[in-house]
């Protein structure tokens, strides 16, 4: 299995919803700092990019204000909009210790190299 | 980790050992990489590349007697990595393994789905290829996972593209093509226009004797040699692959080249 999982902002999650194209993977990575919790469902901040709404899995364990790092599927929200159904997330401590900045331009990196990061017909 | 390099069966490379350079990759670099010919080292972006690293998730961890297997995943694909069990520091390796080990527990610690670094060799076995790792050890900070990335994406356009610089850049590798998307590519395309796929070292040569001040006369081998810090045999071959594209020709005596401005 090759699964690839390309690192996004929430800018971008248009671009990976399920209607995209068949081509597309909808399996995506985004970074952001836990800013609500409302049981099954979850908001992150990342950066000054906006923030994203989590549909979470009952495995899922957030702790308010920690930088995480979200493996999930792009999806609609019942209320309108985009949101990601949560598949795996990894906790990356204090969010004070990232650099959010150096994350934008690896995501700006990542999508320009196609050729050694993701299957160009993504 | 000390003495684990030795430890590696397999690990230790041969008639390799020059190339001691290691290099920053993604796993889908390590996936698509190339074997010239069968037991011949792994190229990527043409240029070998027998020392990696790379950083991703620990996605399954197998402890077996002679080694320990773990499954990696960094958002570009998947491959194993192995790391092979020294039976004179197996008493430690296997506690470190098993998260027992009554030294500072946890901080050498990979976890599953945790992010680990990896420092190893590419092999294949069967036709399937891993990592033989010499080193295997959990990331604490993010910031070296991104900054990871950007450096395996600026080392690859160093091959791919050759060196950074102003105008007089050199042309582009073949990897370029698909990477038509990053900004300049136009000037790289114009310069590759005339100039036939080339070994990096001959581009240089090119770039160099390009770029170069220099009287008409060109510039004599051992001054390429010492300019790029190259050995005599390395240029010689760059300027035999420059001569038979016809980019180049000889001025003074057989030694001596320069430009053959064609435009």
């Amino acid at each position: 299995m090759s699964l690839q999982t390309p690192r996004v902002l929430p800018a971008h999650l248009h671009a990976f919803h399920p209607s995209s194209g068949a081509n597309s993977t909808h399996t995506i990575r985004l970074l952001g700092t836990v800013s609500a919790l409302h049981g099954d469902t979850a908001t992150i901040t990342c950066g000054g990019n906006g923030d994203v709404t989590l549909v979470l899995r009952p495995d899922s364990h957030l702790q308010m204000g920690k930088l995480v790092e979200v493996v999930g599927k792009v999806m609609d929200l019942e209320g309108g909009g985009l949101g990601v159904r949560v598949l795996g997330t990894t906790d990356w401590g204090n969010s004070a210790d990232c650099d959010y900045k150096i994350y934008e331009k690896v995501v700006e990196a990542t999508h320009k190299l196609k050729s050694i990061f993701y299957d160009s017909n993504e | 980790m000390p003495g684990e390099m030795s430890a590696s069966p397999g690990g230790g490379g041969k008639g390799d050992l020059n190339n001691t350079t290691l290099r920053p990759i993604t796993i889908k670099q390590a996936l698509d990489a190339s074997q010239p010919y069968p037991e011949a080292n792994y190229q990527i972006d043409g240029a070998d590349a027998s020392s990696i690293t790379f950083i991703g998730q620990v996605r399954n961890i197998s402890t077996q007697t002679t080694n320990v297997t773990y499954k990696i995943d960094d958002g570009t694909g998947e491959i194993e990595v192995k790391q092979w069990i020294d039976t004179s520091t197996a008493q430690d390796t296997m506690e470190t393994d098993d998260g027992k080990g009554p030294g500072a527990p946890g901080k050498d610690q990979v976890e599953l789905n945790g992010y680990a670094r990896v420092f190893g060799r590419m092999r294949a076995f069967a036709n399937k290829r891993f990592v033989s790792a010499h080193c295997v050890r959990p990331l604490g900070n993010i910031n070296e996972l991104h900054v990871h990335l950007l450096e395996a994406a600026a080392v690859h356009l160093f091959f791919a593209r050759g060196p950074p610089g102003g105008a007089g850049a050199e042309g582009a590798g073949a990897g370029a093509a698909g990477d038509a998307a990053m900004g300049g590519t136009e000037d790289y395309a114009a310069q590759a226009k005339g100039l036939p796929a080339m070994s990096p070292v001959a581009r240089r040569v090119f770039n160099l004797l390009k770029t170069e001040f220099q009287s008409n006369e060109g510039l004599h081998m051992q001054v390429i040699a010492t300019k790029l810090g190259l050995p005599m045999a390395d240029v010689q071959q760059a300027i035999d692959e420059l001569l038979s594209a016809g980019v180049i020709f000889s001025t003074v005596d057989e030694y001596t080249w320069a430009v053959l401005e064609y435009h």
